[in-house]
């Protein structure tokens, strides 16, 4: 896993309005929490 | 979680490339990892953990985590998630006790339409009878927005989604 202190890669997703979200467009604006989901939904 | 509403992302195709880019795709699970990345407005990873596949995260300590980087931040913010919106005059018609309502109103919460006007035709006789006069029916959750009415909760979660517009 990438370390505390570097740079988040930039990346862009679709939504549950398929709207694009950025990580880009919250530069200089919000601190994000990304929260990264798996399982529920899956037959894992 | 009140008053808190967030983007909900499909990291699926291609199949969990952004979990990788951050280091956190178990490959050979076919999964990503119950991974939690705080980022601060200027880009900067200031936490990063995972609790494994099955764990649980620690809500407090994330949300102290949260307080902390708010108070301790010295760059600029400001508020990029609120939309520019719907045109002035734009209306929500919900009635009490329906599912398909509360649809339409999550949806204009998760939008942050807060400035999205909100009528309860089961409360208010004349919100009621306007809405029977625009769009020919009282039938609850509508849309109203320029001029044009939208009947059920599907037809009114897209219209909104498509109004907050592509990023």
């Amino acid at each position: 896993m990438l370390k505390e202190g570097t740079t988040a890669p930039d990346f862009e997703l679709g939504d549950q309005f398929q709207r694009k979200i950025s990580l880009s467009k919250y530069r200089d604006a919000q601190h994000v929490l990304l929260v990264f989901y798996p399982l529920d939904f899956t037959p894992t | 979680m009140g008053g808190v509403s967030f983007p909900l992302l499909s990291d699926f195709h291609p199949k969990g490339k952004v979990a990788e880019s951050f280091g956190l795709y178990l490959a050979d699970a076919g999964i990503t990892d119950r991974a939690t990345v705080l980022i601060d407005a200027g880009g900067t990873i200031r936490h990063i953990s995972s609790v494994g596949p099955g764990g649980k995260r620690d809500m407090n300590e994330l949300l102290a985590m949260a307080k902390k980087l708010d108070a301790e931040y010295e760059g600029e913010t400001k508020d990029v998630a609120k939309p520019e919106g719907l045109p002035a005059g734009s209306v929500l018609f919900v009635k009490s006790n329906c599912i398909f309502s509360r649809w339409a109103q999550a949806a204009r919460a998760n939008l942050h339409l807060d400035d999205l006007a909100l009528k309860n035709v089961s409360e208010d006789a004349d919100a009621k009878a306007e809405l029977e006069n625009l769009g020919g029916s009282h039938q609850a959750p509508a849309l109203l927005v320029d001029g044009e009415v939208h009947y059920e909760s599907g037809a009114i979660v897209q219209a909104l989604g498509e109004r907050c517009g592509i990023a």
